[in-house]
């Protein structure tokens, strides 16, 4: 009797809750924006009510004061108690950090590849994976290292393709996805399993090409080259000289000189896919096709290409909201953004940015707003333009430090 | 809605704590267990670990483990549980669960101990011929293990046979009491060595101590050689006596004074204070000392300030001054975190310096710009693209009034150009913090990559180059000081490799613990002809405040190089108070911005031994600042660059000055 008591007692606020619609309240929504040529990290905050919005707190970053570290990309832990931001460079390798959200005082940091970029942490596994793009390096393969992000140790780097980017976990955590920019190449890794499931070739002709190597293979290669490596000690170091490796990977031209007077034959990328996002409760995934001006939807379970959406010039960053009805994608190339309705396909409206060059996308948590971070251009300061998604119309923008790229929306609270 | 609110916290409060209470509880009930309590390890040994989760009654659960190592660097784990010892030492591998709440993870340590290989080896290093009665000698012990390694971290234990004819302490001295034979014994772990021998008749009778600055003044600073020398009674000279030097200081100063000097075991000797210095050898019971007057160096000159030219919308990096094709006198200045400039100034009257051309690039960063020897072709480095290709952007100078672009090149420079030089209509471009380019600009409109140069060591990183005479010194970092011949020259002060642009070849390298290296600047001492790289630090250990004032670390490292196989740190210039950064040399002068200490300009003249900074070898400072500066009224200093007889500064704060060094007003040296 006592316990169905406190049971009532407990769950007669929670119904409340459940059944007013939380939008009925207004809201203050908070994002995080890393200014990449600032060594900054911005809290955004918007007023719901009145649409306005402004820097709530600045943090630097970095840990190399008269270099620009160059804080890229950014995100929050699944349980919101933690944010953790890749830093591109070093001396030489790129590092995550770890910040506690609200108080922002960093926690810890790990080294790890070259110019890491995106991350996401698995709401199965508990563990982050953050893609070493490598953006400036040779091209050759790169890895996802997969980090503890309570330790903060790398628990091991898995083989990729060219100029990773772009990692997103399906709501399930079983399953990263990312794409090989220079490769054309979308990849799954098995969180739990720690491995390459397998790749799928974006182009629009995907045939396999004389010389080019199979992927299907990748993680067995990566079991062998590990074995090696275990056994003559330089495991640690391979890790990071997989950056290094001179083999002909696969689809890229390398233009100039290179040493050992080696040559690289690869076939020029046509799709630069730059970032992948899986849907929320359906099983696709959307491309970002950076080099072919589209959008790309996969289908997971036939793994091919389903559709492709026209999209504006050079998508570069793509967020699938989180009712799985729209995508809002940055368009680099054009300064502009594009929502598109994902049961047509069709682009459902294209809103102007406040400066060029569109980078990062993050949508609130009840879906009425995007928010866009952009880069600008020399000293112009960057940007966070903020979209209500009601309306398709630019509500706010807020000027950020120089280079605005990473962001990642962290919470709404009723006012 | 505040009191809506107000509910919703209060029962959401409770609903959390009911939440945490289950999930504690549920995480608390498992526990990983390992196979074994505790793994020992030889080094280089692999094995398998396994572990496995049970619930509180014991049973095994189905939950997923993954392992990692707390050591990547030391001990390699697979998240599957294959481990590797690679280092020798105490580490711990991590255990956890793969869940998706931090509240059910639970996780567990297994202690390490990867043992060092036992010894292998103990020998003598040093073993004299003859041990004369009375003397004292240092014995030096190699221990190497079975990996091969010398280790220095085993505790040698040495003994004497006989202690009343020789005694010998932890420390290996070893002295000799009177004559006869005995043996010394070093043991480390099981392995020992023993050297047996005798105390002969000690003939030393007298000695004598000479030192090269007979009847010459020494300042402080000066490096005095001192020379002692045992004699039998016939006069003849003991060759092998062993001989030790000390001094007795009587500093001019002795309120509180610290170390007022330093001598090596070799007999050189400098002062740092003025005073007299009692220089004293021996050997066994004889000995000889010499008194010597260190007065104050005296090389204090006035510095004046010129002329400036304040940037005060944006910081201010590197600086090159040079003769235009015009016969005036042109500056060029680069811009950290802006909107990607260059300022051109003209100089020809420092005490006007007048901003007369700014070239804006697509850059956050103008890092470093570099002119050519000829006054025609300019060089300024992006960071900061904002389409990510970055390069170098090479610029014609024919007439600073009007710069023109002559083309940008990004081949294989997407990564950030942070600095260059301009060497034999050949650019060395700096990039991605990994490598030099090597970029031909015969034809400035097309550059055209000839060669590349990158060091093959583990997570090697470059910050900077400097070429002279055919020989590029860059700055690497942990890797130090690294001397490339890219077309060494007869005047280059060591020989060359047969290098190129095309085909640059390592000569030779020098580190040192920190990995602060940041800079490196060649230079021949015109009073010794000694051939010195200087290393330059850059280190911010109390953090940067990009918007105010600060405060750097780290000092110069004098490194000699009397061939490319044994360079040889000898000094330093260390500022207690401020940190390097740019640096020049000029006939034996030396011009360093020391970010918050200013500009400082040293004596380097003569031998240099110590901390030329504790031996009055300051000749001036200057800490430029204004009002009007991007961040005003503090001091952050970049780089100087003497030049025509005026010393020119680059400020991060501020912009561009020009200083002048006046002669010494002081009479004479004491």
């Amino acid at each position: 009797m006592k316990n169905h008591k406190l049971f009532s007692f407990l769950l007669t606020p929670i119904l409340f809750f459940l059944l007013v619609p939380s939008a009925s309240f207004s809201q203050d929504y908070y994002v995080y924006v890393a200014a990449e040529s600032e060594d900054e990290v911005h809290l955004i905050h918007l007023d719901g009510k009145t649409n306005k919005a402004e820097i709530a707190k600045t943090i630097q970053v970095g840990r190399y004061p008269t270099e620009t570290d160059g804080p890229h990309g950014i995100n929050i832990s699944p349980d919101g108690e933690y944010w953790f931001l890749s830093i591109a460079h070093g001396n030489p390798y790129g590092m995550l950090a770890k910040y506690k959200t609200g108080t922002d005082e960093l926690v810890a940091t790990t080294d790890l590849g070259m110019f890491p970029a995106s991350m996401e942490i698995s709401k199965s596994t508990g563990l982050l994976y953050v893609v070493n793009f490598n953006l400036h390096g040779d091209m050759v393969p790169s890895t996802v290292s997969v980090v503890d992000p309570d330790y903060m140790e790398v628990i091991t780097d898995i083989k990729t393709g060219i100029m990773p980017h772009g990692s997103r976990i399906t709501d399930d955590g079983t399953k990263q996805y990312h794409v090989s920019m220079m490769t054309d190449e979308l990849y799954e890794i098995n969180t739990a399993g720690l491995n390459v499931n397998r790749t799928l070739s974006l182009k629009k002709s995907a045939m396999k090409m004389d010389g080019m190597k199979d992927h299907s293979d990748h993680s067995e290669e990566h079991k062998e080259n590990h074995e090696k490596h275990m056994k003559d000690g330089t495991h640690e170091e391979h890790s990071k000289k997989e950056n290094e490796m001179k083999e002909d990977h696969s689809g890229h031209d390398m233009d100039g000189m290179k040493k050992n007077g080696m040559k690289m034959m690869h076939a020029k990328p046509e799709v630069k896919p730059t970032w992948a996002d899986p849907h929320p409760t359906k099983p696709f995934v959307y491309v970002a096709g950076n080099g072919s001006d589209e959008i790309i939807e996969i289908d997971t379970e036939k793994w091919a290409v389903t559709r492709r959406f026209k999209s504006g010039k050079a998508p570069y960053n793509l967020e699938v909201s989180h009712d799985g009805k729209i995508l809002v994608a940055s368009y680099k190339g054009e300064g502009a953004t594009g929502i598109f309705d994902l049961e047509s396909g069709k682009e459902i409206a294209k809103i102007k940015n406040s400066r060029k060059v569109t980078h990062g996308v993050a949508i609130s948590s009840d879906n009425r707003y995007a928010f866009l971070s952009v880069e600008g251009i020399g000293g112009e300061p960057g940007s966070v333009d903020i979209i209500d998604l009601k309306t398709n119309k630019r509500v706010a923008v807020v000027e950020t430090g120089k280079q605005a790229g990473g962001i990642v929306f962290w919470k709404q609270v009723a006012q | 809605m505040k009191k809506i609110n107000f509910i919703s916290r209060i029962s959401g409060i409770a609903v959390l704590a009911v939440v945490l209470l289950a999930v504690n509880s549920k995480a608390q009930d498992k526990k990983i267990v390992f196979e074994k309590e505790m793994l020992s390890l030889k080094l280089n040994e692999e094995t398998k670990i396994s572990a496995k989760v049970v619930d509180a009654e014991g049973n095994t659960t189905q939950d997923s483990l993954v392992f990692f190592s707390r050591n990547r660097r030391s001990l390699i784990v697979t998240p599957d549980g294959n481990v590797k010892a690679i280092q020798s030492g105490k580490f711990s591998i991590i255990a956890r669960t793969l869940t998706a709440n931090r509240e059910d993870r639970i996780s567990a340590t297994l202690a390490v101990d990867v043992a060092y290989p036992p010894v292998k080896s103990v020998t003598f290093l040093n073993a004299p011929e003859n041990f004369y009665n009375t003397t004292t000698i240092s014995l030096e012990t190699k221990v190497v293990d079975e990996a091969g390694v010398t280790r220095d971290n085993v505790d040698v234990k040495l003994s004497s046979s006989n202690p009343d004819v020789a005694s010998i302490d932890a420390f290996g001295n070893l002295k000799a009491h009177k004559k006869g034979s005995f043996t010394i014994t070093a043991k480390a772990e099981n392995k020992s060595a023993t050297w047996k021998f005798k105390v002969s008749e000690n003939p030393i009778a007298s000695m004598d101590i000479t030192h090269n600055y007979d009847g010459k003044t020494i300042r402080t600073g000066d490096v005095v050689a001192f020379e002692a020398i045992a004699k039998t009674n016939k006069g003849d000279a003991v060759e092998d006596a062993p001989i030790k030097y000390t001094y007795i200081a009587e500093p001019d100063d002795n309120l509180g004074q610290g170390a007022s000097a330093q001598i090596a075991q070799s007999g050189k000797f400098v002062a740092s204070d003025p005073g007299l210095f009692t220089i004293v050898a021996t050997s066994g019971d004889k000995s000889t000392s010499t008194t010597v007057k260190a007065v104050p160096r005296n090389v204090q000159r006035p510095l004046t300030l010129v002329g400036k030219g304040i940037v005060s919308h944006t910081r201010t990096s590197d600086l090159w001054v040079w003769e235009g094709v015009d016969g005036r006198d042109y500056a060029v200045t680069g811009t950290w975190g802006g909107n990607g400039e260059a300022i051109f100034w003209d100089v020809t009257d420092p005490s006007k310096i007048t901003p007369i051309d700014t070239v804006v690039v697509d850059a956050r960063t103008v890092n470093d710009v570099k002119v050519s020897e000829d006054g025609k072709v300019a060089v300024i480095t992006r960071e900061g693209a904002s389409d990510r290709k970055n390069g170098i952007i090479i610029l014609d100078v024919t007439n600073p009034r009007d710069v023109k672009v002559h083309s940008e090149y990004t081949q294989d420079l997407t990564g950030g150009v942070h600095n260059t030089f301009i060497y034999d209509n050949h650019v060395y471009a700096v990039n991605n913090g990994r490598k030099y380019d090597i970029i031909n600009i015969d034809d400035p409109k097309n550059p055209k990559t000839v060669g590349v140069f990158e060091l093959d060591t583990p997570s090697h990183s470059i910050h900077d180059v400097w070429i002279q005479d055919g020989i590029a010194y860059s700055s690497n970092w942990s890797d130090g000081i690294v001397a490339v011949d890219i077309g060494s020259n007869a005047s280059a002060d060591l020989p060359g490799a047969g290098g190129s642009p095309e085909n640059p070849v390592q000569l030779g390298s020098y580190a040192y613990p920190s990995g602060w290296n940041h800079a490196a600047f060649p230079f021949k001492s015109e009073s010794t002809g000694d051939f010195y790289v200087i290393g330059g630090d850059e280190a911010f250990p109390y953090g940067l405040d990009t918007e105010g004032a600060n405060r750097a670390a780290g000092w110069l490292h004098f490194v000699k190089f009397d061939d490319w196989d044994s360079p040889a740190e000898v000094a330093r210039y260390q500022v207690p108070e401020a940190g390097t950064h740019n640096y020049w040399v000029e006939g034996d002068v030396l011009y360093v911005a020391m970010y918050n200490g200013g500009l400082r300009v040293v004596d380097i003249s003569g031998e240099l031994m110590g901390d030329l900074y504790d031996q009055g070898r300051e000749i001036a400072s200057f800490y430029p600042s204004d009002s009007e500066a991007y961040i005003p009224n503090a001091t952050f200093t970049w780089g100087p660059q003497p030049y025509k007889g005026y010393i020119f500064l680059s400020d991060w704060n501020s912009g561009i000055w020009a200083l002048k060094l006046g002669e010494s007003t002081s009479q004479g040296t004491n």
